[in-house]
């Protein structure tokens, strides 16, 4: 039952932020790629759960028999969406970097699926995109906390791009060394690998959570 | 231990890892906000008490500039034109021709005049009946003696619970009162003025309706920054320097103004006052 409601996690866990969404309509400006976000992650999730669930009681084509893709297309849409969240945060620090950051990592994308994986590929999906995503994304987290470091004025109170870096840090610091290793782990220890998606499922829960707790907003 | 659990073992120790070097650096980065925003609270306190301090000294000093205009027209001015009175009386109106005693009669006419109005003026910069009678008196006195002869019909119903605690608030009180029932008397072309009081454990309430054309708060927040509005930013110094409220509004009877003062000021922000006095 509990392996079951992991295993949903990704379905339900955005629901909550669209939840608060729907009674905190008002958001900053700079929030628009995290609903965006939000919205594309409930989607495509359901589609992978469909996928992983029913693939064979509604016979899905060959090409259907495996969501390994759709976390492939997640992890692209994640760091573009991201990116554009941090650059509009007008942070003035690596704001070049964080410019060319998604031109590269589309050129990487472009690359690495024409000459050296499969984008539907069946048995797993790219460890390599996931990895690099998720250190960009750790890195990105970084230079945020960095600039808030560094910064003479304080907010009164926790703005909600801090809530959001937050959840997605924790996201990243989690998964980035498992998607690093995660292929060596499908080969070797399979059973190891199913057991520590459900870490990278709290990571998820805990992430939307946080997300949630950013369109609230402060304490009122 | 096998080379499969090693690495297996490995890799969560990278995530703990991972996750404690992020939770330090989350715990530092918290606390060194923290200690940023407890520094700029202070400093933001200690700019309010400076700004509070300066208002002061001016609010002070313009009241000691009135006491000292005041008392030197009553001595000097006054004591002059009376002695000129005096003068003008001792001369024998029986040797004067009629002419002459037009004169003379006129003469003595302006004088009473001007003594009269050097003394009104005297005691408007004064605050001695504030001091002596208190501050309810004074605004009644203050409200009488200027609608006198004009077509205002003014009345007061002030709480008479009121009683002094801190002179030099009603000093501003009062000042506040003066300034808002001139402009009225000046712009409003009101023909009914009303003030009243009323006292709670916390605060004095003081409300001034009048029925013509007065003062909106969006008006009041705009004028007071311009060059003209010297009286209305007089006003928003003395509130700030009794740490009341002011609040303008305006309903289908009239316009009206809203001061709240409070009564009980905490212990340690008069402490910091006393410093300049």
């Amino acid at each position: 039952m509990l392996k079951d409601i992991l295993n949903w996690s990704e379905v339900w866990a955005p629901l909550i932020p669209l939840a608060i969404l729907l009674i905190r309509k008002n958001q900053p400006s700079y929030l628009k790629p995290v609903k965006y976000y939000v919205i594309f992650a409930l989607c495509i999730n359901i589609v992978a759960n469909i996928i992983w669930d029913f693939k064979q009681a509604w016979n899905f084509p060959d090409w259907l028999q495996s969501n390994n893709f759709v976390y492939n297309f997640h992890s692209i849409i994640r760091l573009l969406l991201f990116t554009w969240f941090f650059i509009l945060l007008k942070q003035p620090f690596l704001s070049t970097i964080k410019k060319v950051v998604p031109v590269l990592f589309v050129v990487f994308v472009f690359v690495n699926f024409i000459f050296f994986e499969d984008f539907f590929y069946y048995w797993n999906f790219s460890g390599r995109l996931l990895s690099l995503e998720t250190g960009i994304l750790l890195l990105y987290c970084l230079q945020y906390y960095f600039f808030v470091l560094t910064e003479e004025n304080s907010p009164d109170s926790r703005p909600a791009s801090f809530w959001v870096v937050t959840g997605l840090s924790i996201y990243v610091v989690i998964n980035f060394p498992i998607f690093l290793f995660y292929l060596a782990f499908l080969k070797q220890f399979r059973g190891f690998a199913i057991e520590i998606w459900d870490v990278t499922n709290i990571a998820y829960i805990l992430f939307f959570l946080l997300i949630a707790k950013a369109f609230y907003g402060p304490k009122h | 231990m096998d080379q499969s659990t090693d690495i297996r073992y490995l890799v969560i120790i990278v995530i703990a890892v991972m996750i404690l070097l992020f939770t330090s650096f989350l715990v530092a980065l918290i606390f060194s906000q923290r200690k940023k925003m407890k520094y700029q609270a202070s400093m933001e306190k200690m700019r309010t008490q400076q700004k509070d301090k300066l208002i002061e000294a001016a609010v002070r000093s313009e009241e000691s500039e009135r006491h000292r205009i005041a008392e030197t027209l009553h001595d000097e001015v006054g004591a002059i034109l009376s002695s000129a009175k005096l003068h003008l009386l001792g001369i024998k109106e029986i040797n004067l021709d009629a002419r002459d005693k037009v004169l003379h009669e006129k003469g003595r006419e302006l004088l009473n005049d001007v003594i009269h109005r050097v003394r009104g003026i005297s005691h408007n910069l004064h605050s001695n009946i504030l001091k002596e009678f208190g501050l309810n008196e004074a605004i009644r006195h203050f409200l009488k003696k200027i609608t006198q002869g004009t077509v205002i019909e003014a009345s007061t119903e002030l709480d008479d619970r009121y009683i002094t605690e801190n002179a030099d608030n009603d000093i501003s009180i009062y000042r506040i009162v003066q300034e808002l029932i001139n402009n009225i008397l000046k712009y409003s072309k009101a023909s009914q003025l009303h003030i009243s009081s009323t006292l709670s454990e916390q605060e004095l309430t003081l409300v001034v309706f009048h029925n013509g054309e007065g003062l909106t708060q969006e008006q009041f927040e705009k004028l007071r920054y311009e060059k003209e509005g010297l009286g209305l930013k007089n006003i928003q110094n003395r509130i700030i320097l009794l740490k009341g409220k002011i609040n303008f509004s305006n309903g289908s009877e009239g316009y009206r103004t809203n001061i709240h003062v409070p009564v009980n000021p905490v212990e340690h922000e008069q402490d910091n006052y006393s410093d300049s006095r």
